[in-house]
């Protein structure tokens, strides 16, 4: 079995030890990460995620309890010397980036070699080839200051693979970075361990990155709460049969990354008893309707994947219940484009298609969904109560409340249950047609 | 790390921060360049004294004349017995009689004196203009050498003195009756001297010939004056002391010069102090800089110590970098002090020359005191840059990685 690179035993760190203000980062963690694996440490502020990286990377001696790294308790080795293993272990990216303001890119991508004693030629071929590796070779000569965030945290990236490192430590590396630079720095993290085989250890609190890592540690107070493998990843760590075994918890904890096993357990249990579908098929689920509400794909389409089986990426409903869904999706995607009507209209109404018209056709048709018959006065009461509803005049329960009361106080007289079946019905229909962008 | 990259590293002040690299440089070299003026001045009053004895040999000898109350004479007879002496190497008289010096038609009265050439080096007599007597001019029978208040006698200006070599003179001896009485026998010379030199003697009115072309034209029986050649420094207050008691009147130059050069020594240290306190302003004005220097840099050197930097390669870059400030900053003020110094020379000249004074160097800068302070200034720079250094090399990398 191939022994462990990092290993951590009982390992604690101690803040301000001794003062009014001690405060205990680390109360006893044990880890052990294997060469080539991707360890996402993931978990709140004031966790002790990043003491632990730091301490892993050599900056941080444990208060108690030991750290080998390849065998090697680096803090036993003094200042001058534990900077080898830093060199030569060891590639770091932070946050804020932290490149040299007044260095050129090159220089600030060739800056560990410069420690290390390389001369100018060899650094300068090293960092500019890492360079038009990551995607910013052009820059090479430019100051930092002159990049944008996902440059910079690039060129951070570039230097941290410079001295050719075993492991690479990663702190919130896409922390202040925007969407499309997120992507790209996280597509490079994600290289050098498929690409290179070199160890990562990144710090996040970005739930959308857990599906990188082969293991996510969860961190709470100083302590790993829980480790959770990515069953979508070969892992690394040899698994002892029966020791641990991949869960729905595994897989809730990625769709759910905030959430307690506890909660999970609840999640787990009620999904059982009120769904037929599980997290997997619902997951799926979404992705089609998902396609369908942008109208990427037509009702026949959406049937189709709907009944398609699982081994071929489809939800694997019953025929019959995926064309009613597939129905029902699609009355209300178009009776929700009433709402947006109806709600464009509030400045410039006409009389070709106002306001009182699209009502009467969304009564009409919550009537015919529900197969109500109004009188007179009810259809009246329904129309006014409908804008009311879609002018935000009352909100939902209010919107119930008539729905229940006397026909002679402005409501329907209706059943409770029919009430209830028709708000909630309702309701979704609004959730769809109502923009919620923001207007400047 | 590689010196040439810590060089690279530790210049970069000049690009990041350049107005507060340059005024801390300057500050450096406000100080050094006071030291260097105020120094500068102190040798230059020291070299207007020790310029005018130019023989190492002047400063072993001792002048010695007559009383004249005790009835002590100096004759040849006296000039054997000092040479006796084991300490004594040699001894150079000189006799003197009145003369009238005639030239072009104009006649002035002026003393002849009669010297061997070794009593021109013992006495530290020098030309400024023409040849002085040397041991081939022994028997020299044709040539003379003037002092300059004899040119100002036939009314010849400075300028013209070079001109003035070569030209021919006569000369009349007034040598006193040895009869008891006041009678003065005039001598005639029916020759014409060539003037070979014009001493730098001020005030005084002589002409200087070989001892045995005076003696042709009269006996010599008692000297002025005679100049003891001493072997050896330690033996000069031995001599002297030992004449002394004899009778003689004894000067030493060397005596003078040592003085002079206490006192000059004296004012050179007052001078360096007060240079020195401006040095102290400015080096504390630059370990300020270096201290703040260290609060900016906080945040870059944790970057560095987490990217592999010792905290020793964090130490060579901050006392480096105080070290090229500081060498900069004497560079500097060596820079400054000279150009004061030659240019308050040069205004001191003019202003001499234009009153008819003579040109005096008030400023000197020796090339190994300008050598010392480039060293020295370095220095100041190490020590200003080490104790920021090393805080620096002592930083926690995580704390100074946070510091903002």
């Amino acid at each position: 079995m191939a022994k462990p690179l990092i290993v951590a035993r009982d390992l604690s760190i101690i803040y301000n030890q001794g003062k009014s203000n001690e405060f205990k980062a680390l109360q006893g963690v044990n880890t052990d990460i294997y060469e080539g694996e991707y360890i996402i440490l993931f978990g709140p502020s004031g966790c002790g995620k990043s003491t632990l990286m730091y301490s892993i990377q050599g900056s941080l001696p444990p208060g108690e309890g030991t750290l080998l790294i390849r065998g090697d308790d680096v803090y036993a080795y003094p200042p001058s010397e534990r900077v080898y293993f830093q060199r030569h272990v060891m590639g770091i990216i932070f946050q804020s980036f932290n490149l040299i303001p007044s260095l050129s890119v090159i220089d600030n991508v060739a800056l560990p070699m410069i420690f290390c004693d390389r001369d100018k030629a060899t650094r300068n071929r090293r960092a500019q080839s890492l360079l038009d590796r990551f995607g910013v070779g052009h820059v090479s000569h430019k100051i930092p200051a002159m990049l944008s965030g996902g440059q910079q945290q690039r060129v951070s990236v570039a230097r941290s693979m410079v001295n050719d490192p075993k492991i690479l430590l990663a702190d919130e590396p896409t922390g202040n970075l925007d969407s499309v630079s997120t992507q790209q720095v996280m597509d490079k993290i994600d290289e050098i361990n498929t690409f290179d085989r070199r160890t990562i250890i990144m710090v996040s609190h970005n739930a959308a990155h857990l599906s990188y890592a082969h293991r996510v540690y969860y961190l709470k107070d100083g302590l790993i709460v829980r480790e959770v493998v990515n069953p979508q990843r070969k892992q690394i760590k040899p698994v002892r049969e029966g020791e641990t075994i991949v869960t729905e918890l595994e897989q809730l904890a990625r769709l759910f990354p905030y959430d307690s096993v506890e909660t999970l357990r609840v999640k787990s249990m009620v999904n059982f008893l009120t769904q037929e579908y599980s997290f997997d098929q619902l997951n799926r689920f979404e992705r089609v309707i998902a396609f369908y509400i942008q109208g990427k794909i037509d009702r026949d389409a959406l049937i189709k994947s709907l009944v398609l089986s699982k081994e071929r990426g489809g939800v694997e409903v019953p025929e019959k219940e995926a064309r009613r869904m597939a129905a029902v999706a699609e009355r209300m995607i178009e009776h929700s484009s009433d709402i947006k009507r109806f709600r464009a209209r509030k400045g410039n109404d006409n009389i070709f298609f106002s306001q009182h018209k699209l009502a009467e056709r969304m009564r009409d048709h919550l009537s015919n969904v529900f197969h109500i018959k109004l009188n007179k006065e009810q259809n009246e009461n329904m129309v006014e109560l409908i804008a009311d509803r879609v002018t935000g005049v009352v909100n939902e329960a209010e919107f119930n409340q008539r729905l229940i009361r006397g026909i002679r106080s402005r409501g329907l007289a209706l059943s409770e249950r029919e009430a209830d079946e028709l708000t909630r019905y309702f309701e979704k229909i609004i959730a769809q047609g109502v923009d919620v962008s923001y207007k400047n | 790390m590689r010196v040439q990259d810590l060089a690279q590293l530790s210049t970069r002040m000049f690009k990041n921060n350049p107005l507060r690299t340059w005024l801390t440089i300057l500050g450096m070299g406000v100080g050094t360049g006071a030291v260097v003026v105020l120094v500068g001045l102190g040798f230059g009053l020291q070299q207007i004294i020790l310029e005018q004895i130019v023989f190492g040999e002047t400063l072993l000898s001792l002048g010695v004349s007559s009383t004249g109350s005790q009835g002590i004479r100096l004759t040849p007879d006296t000039v054997l017995e000092f040479e006796k002496d084991e300490a004594v190497l040699d001894a150079a008289p000189l006799a003197r009689f009145p003369a009238l010096i005639t030239y072009k038609g104009l006649t002035g009265n002026v003393f002849v004196q009669g010297v061997e050439p070794p009593y021109l080096r013992y006495a530290g007599v020098t030309a400024q203009a023409g040849t002085v007597f040397t041991e081939e001019d022994a028997a020299d029978t044709q040539s003379i050498m003037i002092s300059p208040a004899i040119l100002k006698l036939f009314g010849i200006p400075d300028e013209e003195m070079n001109n003035f070599i070569g030209k021919t003179v006569s000369l009349r001896l007034l040598v006193p009756a040895n009869d008891g009485t006041d009678t003065v026998n005039e001598i005639p010379i029916n020759k014409e001297y060539v003037v070979r030199g014009i001493t730098k003697e001020q005030g005084v009115l002589n002409v200087m010939m070989m001892i045995p072309e005076l003696r042709s034209y009269v006996s010599i029986e008692e000297y002025e004056r005679i100049q003891v050649r001493v072997d050896s420094n330690s033996n000069l207050p031995i001599v002297e002391n030992k004449l002394i008691e004899e009778g003689y009147r004894v000067t030493a130059l060397s005596k003078t010069v040592e003085q002079a050069s206490k006192i000059f020594q004296g004012i050179q240290i007052v001078l360096a102090t007060f240079g020195g306190i401006a040095l102290i302003v400015s080096a504390i004005g630059m370990f300020n800089t270096m201290t703040v220097t260290l609060l900016e840099r906080t945040k870059e050197i944790g970057i560095m110590r987490t990217l592999g930097a010792s905290p020793n390669d964090v130490k060579y870059l901050f006392v480096s970098e105080s070290i090229v400030v500081g060498f900069l900053g004497g560079i500097s003020g060596i820079l400054m002090g000279v150009i004061i110094g030659v240019t308050t020379n040069l205004f001191l000249n003019f202003i001499a020359g234009q009153f008819g004074g003579q040109a005096v160097k008030l400023f000197s800068f020796p090339l190994n005191f300008l050598l010392f302070i480039t060293i020295f200034s370095a220095a100041v720079g190490y020590l200003t840059g080490i104790f920021p250094a090393r805080r620096a090399s002592a930083l926690n990398p995580l704390d100074a990685i946070r510091y903002e």
